[in-house]
């Protein structure tokens, strides 16, 4: 017990993908980071103290964290936080704020904590700054999706068929296997017919979409078939990669439902 | 723990429930309730008991009453033509005691949060919709924390609200960023009703 009592600071940047509060004027955060991947931690008086969270722990606004550790302790303690970014485009607007809910979702889903990702850390923050600073499109929330497989290790197969390698230029009436988490031509899809059929052109985009520059996104614009395709491979795929439905998609489902209504 | 007789043990696991209290603080709270004098602990008891069976919901509100209309909505004094729409009976009880609004309220019980999977349905906000159009309702003002949750359930009402011949207003200066209503100061809630600006 006289070993590992000491308490180690670090200062990191990061994102706020959840939050509770605890007790009288605490907050329990997790925090996607640069450097540490994703943290949770206690800030205690985070509802009260303007001076050292001054009002940071915020969805996915973007701070400079200050946080202390002891060896072997579940949760950090978070010193102070410093605002980088609230997003302020976003906060102000339904459809943005839903998008960004379901981003962060999105990470703490496929992420476990301590476990630095500095290619997800980056994505996270050039799709929040994009939501942020145009206008809303569904192709952003899809070609999030593929990046986040890519960078997570979960990307599917999309170049060609994923049992006998034909490539998907050369397959006719191609279909998407979630289970298999890839591409199966015709001939290998047997009589399975779970398969989701999709067309060359949308996996050509998601393609596309996956590695194309960031600043050069807003090129990619999908027809509506194959921004229903690729909503559907993705979605199946994602789900049947957590094994479960995301809470954002159900809540984003209801609003939906409640504003076409009105 | 294990040193304590059992019915001690009981009440330290009972009270180490409430948010925010440790097995520390459980401990604390029941070897206090172990020395008061018995009359002190049966009163905390009963009224522990009677806060269960007496309080409800009003029916048009939703905020915590012991009748079965809350004294705000019994007032005739009050103008029903303004609801001010709050998240929670706390958020209620800032704007009251700030004492520039003699409306009407409508409690929400919760925020919009997407990723806890609390949508509209999880909320009091049917029931908000319902009474505006049943009843005359001249202004909404949306007076929910300006955190993401509390910001984006208020764009929710706004966008629900939108083709209606009410004006839809949001509290304004003063509540900084992420702030809550309820460390609010009296001074800064009564500007905030009183600048409220249109949504
Ligand atoms: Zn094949
Ligand atoms: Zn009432």
């Amino acid at each position: 017990m006289t070993k590992g009592h000491r308490r180690t600071t670090y200062k990191t940047t990061g994102f706020v993908l959840r939050f509770i509060d605890y007790g009288e004027s605490d907050r329990i955060v997790t925090f996607y980071t640069n450097d540490y991947g994703k943290v949770k931690g206690i800030a205690k008086g985070a509802r009260r103290s303007k001076k050292r969270f001054a009002n940071a722990i915020e969805l996915f606004s973007c701070s400079t964290i200050i946080f202390s550790k002891k060896p072997r302790q579940e949760l950090v303690l978070i010193e102070n936080c410093d605002v980088i970014n609230h997003y302020p485009d976003i906060r102000t607007d339904l459809e943005k704020t839903l998008t960004a809910s379901y981003l962060i979702e999105l990470i703490d889903q496929f992420t476990v904590e301590g476990k630095r990702n500095l290619q997800l850390f980056r994505l996270l923050k050039d799709f929040l700054e994009l939501i942020n600073n145009s206008d809303y499109s569904e192709e952003i929330i899809r070609f999030f999706e593929i990046r986040l497989l890519k960078h997570t290790g979960y990307e599917p197969v999309l170049e060609r068929c994923i049992v006998c390698n034909m490539p998907i230029d050369r397959t006719e009436n191609p279909f998407f296997n979630p289970k298999n988490g890839g591409i199966q031509c015709v001939k290998c899809r047997h009589n399975d017919f779970s398969f989701i059929p999709v067309s060359i052109g949308t996996v050509k985009m998601l393609l596309m979409g996956k590695e194309i520059e960031i600043d050069r996104i807003h090129r990619l614009i999908l027809s509506k078939k194959s921004l229903k395709e690729s909503r559907e491979i993705l979605g199946s795929f994602i789900r049947h990669t957590l094994g479960k439905e995301l809470k954002s998609l159900q809540v984003l489902n209801q609003i939906k439902r409640m504003t076409v209504q009105s | 723990m294990t040193g304590y007789a059992a019915p001690i043990r009981r009440l330290i696991q009972e009270l180490s429930r409430f948010p925010g209290v440790g097995e520390k603080t459980a401990t604390r709270l029941a070897l206090h309730i172990l020395t008061a004098a018995e009359e002190d602990a049966r009163r905390l008891a009963e009224s522990i008991i009677e806060v269960k069976q007496k309080i409800r919901l009003c029916p048009i509100c939703f905020n915590l009453t012991d009748k079965e209309r809350c004294d705000i909505c019994r007032d005739a004094t009050r103008d029903k033509e303004a609801i001010c729409v709050v998240s929670d009976p706390d958020s209620l009880v800032a704007v009251e005691e700030s004492g520039s609004f003699q409306g009407t309220y409508h409690v929400l019980h919760g925020l919009l949060s997407p990723i806890d999977g609390i949508g509209p349905e999880s909320l009091r906000l049917q029931e908000l919709l319902d009474r505006i159009s049943h009843d005359s309702v001249r202004e909404v003002i949306l007076a929910t924390n300006p955190s993401v949750q509390g910001e984006s359930t208020a764009l929710l009402i706004a966008k629900l609200l939108h083709d209606k011949d009410i004006t839809i207003t949001r509290i304004a200066l003063g509540v900084p960023v992420g702030g809550d209503l309820k460390y609010t100061d009296k001074m800064t809630m009564a500007k905030a009703i009183e600048f409220r600006r249109g949504m």
